[in-house]
């Protein structure tokens, strides 16, 4: 997890304001000019830090201007950790600068699992009764609400026992870190993955009291609200006895890799584990042309684009590299609820490069990637799914739920 | 006129949402690269977004009226308070206007907006097999019209040169607000003499005469090859005598760069893969051209530099340059892993001194850091005397920092003293117009002539260029 902005002082005193981040930071391509430029940001914080500028709702808003992707990170020739000191400044505004709305929806909901659950069913409720459409034609509620498509009726935690066994003989014992994206919004993936893993010979362990892995706590300034939730998770994990874990958002896990509760824990990637364990089964392998895109947590937060490739090309000769894979698609979690035009600037991108692939099915494996895209290619009438690799996967090794 | 006022009188010129007011949005002009604007703050009183000659020309007007200071500004990635409002008034930042017009391949030519960025004009060029040839380390984000204003180069200015010998022709906004296109009207011919030579007097002159809005650019056949050299060296002064060997075997390198023993223990202290060979220095020498010259030439720089070299390299495989590159290409970050608390600043960074006298220059360089008790890390484009030195300090500490400004004022000083200048091509500004008389003497008059005659109002980024008061 990140920390205090003062304890980052090394890191923004490193920042020589050369502006190399411009060239990357999606946001300051869509805006355009130096107030949202990543440098500025940790000048901003530094201010801040410093006592030279004093919290304020446009402080807020600037920092709140930032998808929290890495380009700048990944980017920056002095090695300034970009996001972690724009998350810290964020958490010190929180503080100071207080955001009702925003605490209790990521405070006080998103980090109780029971209260996110009924959160959840109330939505789907207001859905049925088409008071969701008639709130977005009023103009009552934000365009952002689009994006979270139709909920499930059943939630993916309701189909996965705790303790799912292997099919044959056990080759690896694997904790499942099952996201809150994932398990409300898309429980076909999270079937998937376990299913997946069983039929290669996993033990696969999810502990039922899991939470939210923190990322969407820590990126809106509740960082306390984020390490008590990954103490929460590790302690779930430690329990059943995991010494490894895998999970099937890119978001939950650069947070787990990033927290610094999961010290004893290896956190696998899923990609990597599957690509090991395939050999020796038989695929059906699928005929469409496929397309992926790089979740920015992680590509540019962890390094990982080439075990995403490698599963996508054994399970589909189709595959097609789209320009700019690994360039954010302008979700970047809440990021899409506050800016929401910014966010379709940096989409439409996204989508004009899906379509230059020609793809029928467009995969990524992170659960706001996938609603963001999803949401471009509504709005502009492509009929082009965008599924997990893992669901992929699934179907050539003939899992039907 | 206060901030306030001024945003709407400008607002009244520009379209909404292209005049910033707030105090945050000005704040966010208030710096560059520079390590003198880490200590002082130039929060400009608007800052304006022009999109067109015509919404510059009315600003210009507008301002030269009211005699409100404006500042021209690119991508603010200059070491020296150029584009910053030392005096207050209006910043112009033309960074978002970055269209390439036209690229005239039959005329190898192209026209450009001042914001399009030096590495975007020439992934476009290369479509037309074509580049662009000054290369300034900054390539992600600087922009063509702070490259035409500071007169550019890089790492390849000993083959290529600086950015003056590539522009045409120019389109200015004159202080005035009148709008004059150098270089002939409409005039697409590569060579031209008739007339006084306008286009150099406004290239470099660091937006103290004039807004430039429009460049026309000569472009060149893009390379079909490129080779690297590493030689090791065990003595400082074999390195500059390798290169002088080069250039007199009748081999012009692209590019020479040099890694000193303080660059190679910063490089490995960093990055320890890299594992550069502990050595007194390292020569880096590009070659490009096509495949059989960039291989003869190479393989000939190898026979030279060999008599001297403790050891050689000849790579021309993508991944091998690549890894020999990296040396160089992370010294400016690995110089502020001297020390856990240090920071590398940008400051006496540039200084450039006749070929003969690098080898001195280093020397003295750190015989001066070791004066001040400040770490320094030199590196640089040893091919045409460009030397970066990398002061790396405690930005906390205030006897630090002020030992580091008398650092920084004694490598400029060396720099006049062996017959150099203290800029090779980063500029002037506000942070070396002090040395201006000590460098240029009575010509110093000259140019405030010509100053007073384009900006009788100085209104055009006063305080910069010229001797401090003097303009």
């Amino acid at each position: 997890m990140s920390m205090d902005l003062n304890s980052l002082k090394e890191h923004y005193l490193r920042c020589v304001r050369c502006g190399q981040c411009r060239a990357v930071c999606p946001v300051f391509a869509g805006i355009g000019n130096e107030t949202a430029a990543p440098r500025g940001k940790v000048f901003l914080a530094h201010m801040l830090a410093a006592g030279e500028l004093k919290a304020d709702a446009e402080i807020a808003h600037n920092l709140s201007l930032c998808l929290l992707c890495r380009a700048c990170t990944r980017e920056c020739p002095s090695a300034v950790p970009v996001h972690k000191i724009i998350t810290a400044a964020r958490s010190l505004l929180a503080r100071e600068v207080p955001n009702t709305l925003q605490k209790i929806i990521f405070k006080e909901i998103w980090s109780r699992s029971s209260l996110l659950n009924i959160s959840a069913r109330l939505l789907r409720g207001c859905q049925n009764l088409g008071l969701t459409v008639l709130g977005r034609s009023m103009g009552m509620l934000p365009p952002a609400l689009d994006l979270v498509g139709k909920l499930p009726r059943r939630p993916a935690r309701s189909f996965i026992s705790e303790v799912t066994r292997p099919e044959g003989a056990p080759r690896i014992k694997v904790g499942y870190f099952l996201g809150c994206a994932t398990n409300l919004m898309f429980p076909h993936v999270a079937r998937s993955t376990v299913a997946v893993l069983s039929l290669l010979g996993c033990e696969v362990i999810t502990p039922r009291e899991l939470k939210c892995c923190g990322l969407p706590q820590e990126e809106n300034g509740q960082m306390d609200v984020a390490e008590s939730l990954a103490r929460s998770n590790f302690a779930a994990f430690q329990r059943l006895g995991s010494k490894a874990i895998v999970t099937d958002c890119a978001s939950c896990f650069a947070a787990l890799k990033d927290s610094s509760a999961f010290k004893d824990i290896e956190i696998m990637d899923l990609f990597q584990l599957l690509n090991g364990l395939l050999p020796g089964h038989n695929l059906k392998k699928i005929d469409r042309a496929i397309t992926y895109h790089d979740p920015c947590h992680l590509a540019k937060a962890q390094g990982i684009t080439a075990a995403p490739r490698e599963l996508l090309t054994r399970i589909c000769p189709g595959f097609r590299e789209m320009p700019g894979a690994n360039s954010c698609c302008g979700g970047g979690g809440s990021f899409m609820l506050y800016h929401y035009n910014t966010s379709m600037g940096i989409l439409d991108k996204k989508i004009s490069a899906i379509k230059e692939t020609g793809a029928k099915i467009v995969t990524t494996s992170c659960p706001s990637c996938t609603m963001q895209i999803r949401h471009g290619l509504a709005k502009q009438g492509l009929p082009i799914p965008v599924i997990h690799p893992v669901e992929l996967l699934a179907q050539t090794l003939g899992i039907i739920f | 006129m206060d901030s306030q006022r001024l945003g709407n009188e400008l607002k009244k010129i520009l379209p909404p949402g292209r005049v910033l007011t707030s105090s945050l949005e000005r704040k966010m002009y208030s710096y560059d690269s520079s390590f003198h604007a880490r200590f002082r703050s130039f929060v400009p009183d608007a800052v304006t977004l022009p999109r067109s000659t015509a919404e510059v020309a009315e600003i210009m007007r507008f301002a030269s009226n009211n005699n409100i200071p404006v500042v021209p500004r690119g991508a603010g990635s200059g070491e020296t308070c150029g584009c910053l409002a030392v005096r207050g008034g209006i910043v112009l930042d033309l960074s978002g206007w970055d269209t390439i017009e036209e690229v005239d391949a039959a005329n190898m030519q192209v026209i450009v907006r001042p914001g399009v960025v030096h590495y975007i004009l020439n992934e476009h060029l290369a479509g037309f097999g074509l580049f662009f040839p000054p290369d300034p380390g900054s390539t992600r984000m600087c922009t063509i019209g702070g490259m035409v204003a500071n007169n550019s180069s890089g790492l390849r200015a000993v083959k290529y040169g600086t950015t003056e010998q590539y522009v045409l022709g120019l389109e200015v906004v004159l202080p005035d607000g009148r709008v004059i296109t150098t270089g002939g009207t409409n005039c697409r011919a590569l060579k031209n003499v008739s007339g006084l030579n306008l286009t150099k007097l406004f290239v470099g002159s660091e937006g103290t005469l004039g807004v430039i809005t429009r460049i026309r650019l000569r472009v060149w056949p893009r390379p079909r090859a490129r080779g690297i050299v590493m030689a090791v060296f065990g003595s400082l002064d074999e390195a500059p005598a390798a290169v002088l060997d080069v250039y007199q075997s009748g081999i012009l390198p692209s590019g020479i760069e040099i890694l000193d023993s303080s660059a190679i223990q910063a490089v490995n202290m960093y990055k320890p893969e890299i594992n550069l060979p502990a050595a007194e220095a390292i020569l880096l020498f590009e070659v490009d051209g096509n495949p059989a010259g960039v291989e003869w030439e190479g393989q000939k720089i190898v026979e030279i530099t060999g008599k001297r070299a403790l050891s050689v390299e000849w790579a021309t495989d993508s991944q091998r340059m690549a890894d020999l590159w990296r040396g160089r290409g992370v010294v400016a970050v690995a110089a502020a892993r001297l020390r856990p608390d240090g920071s590398r600043i940008f400051a006496g960074e540039d200084i450039s001194v006749p070929l003969s006298r690098v080898t001195e220059a280093l020397r003295r360089i750190k015989e001066l850091g070791r004066e001040f008790g400040v770490a320094v890390v030199n590196y640089g484009h040893i091919g045409d005397g460009n030397v970066h030195t990398a002061p790396v300090i405690n930005l906390e500490n205030s006897d630090e920092v002020a030992r580091a400004n008398g650092l920084v004022d004694a490598i400029h000083r060396l720099a006049i003293e062996l017959h150099g200048s203290t800029t090779g091509e980063h500029g002037v500004g506000a942070v070396r117009n002090q040395y201006a008389l000590a460098e240029h003497g009575e010509a110093v008059n000259v140019m405030k002539r010509l100053k007073e005659t384009l900006d009788p109002g100085n209104i055009m980024n006063p305080g910069k260029l010229l001797p401090p008061g003097e303009e």
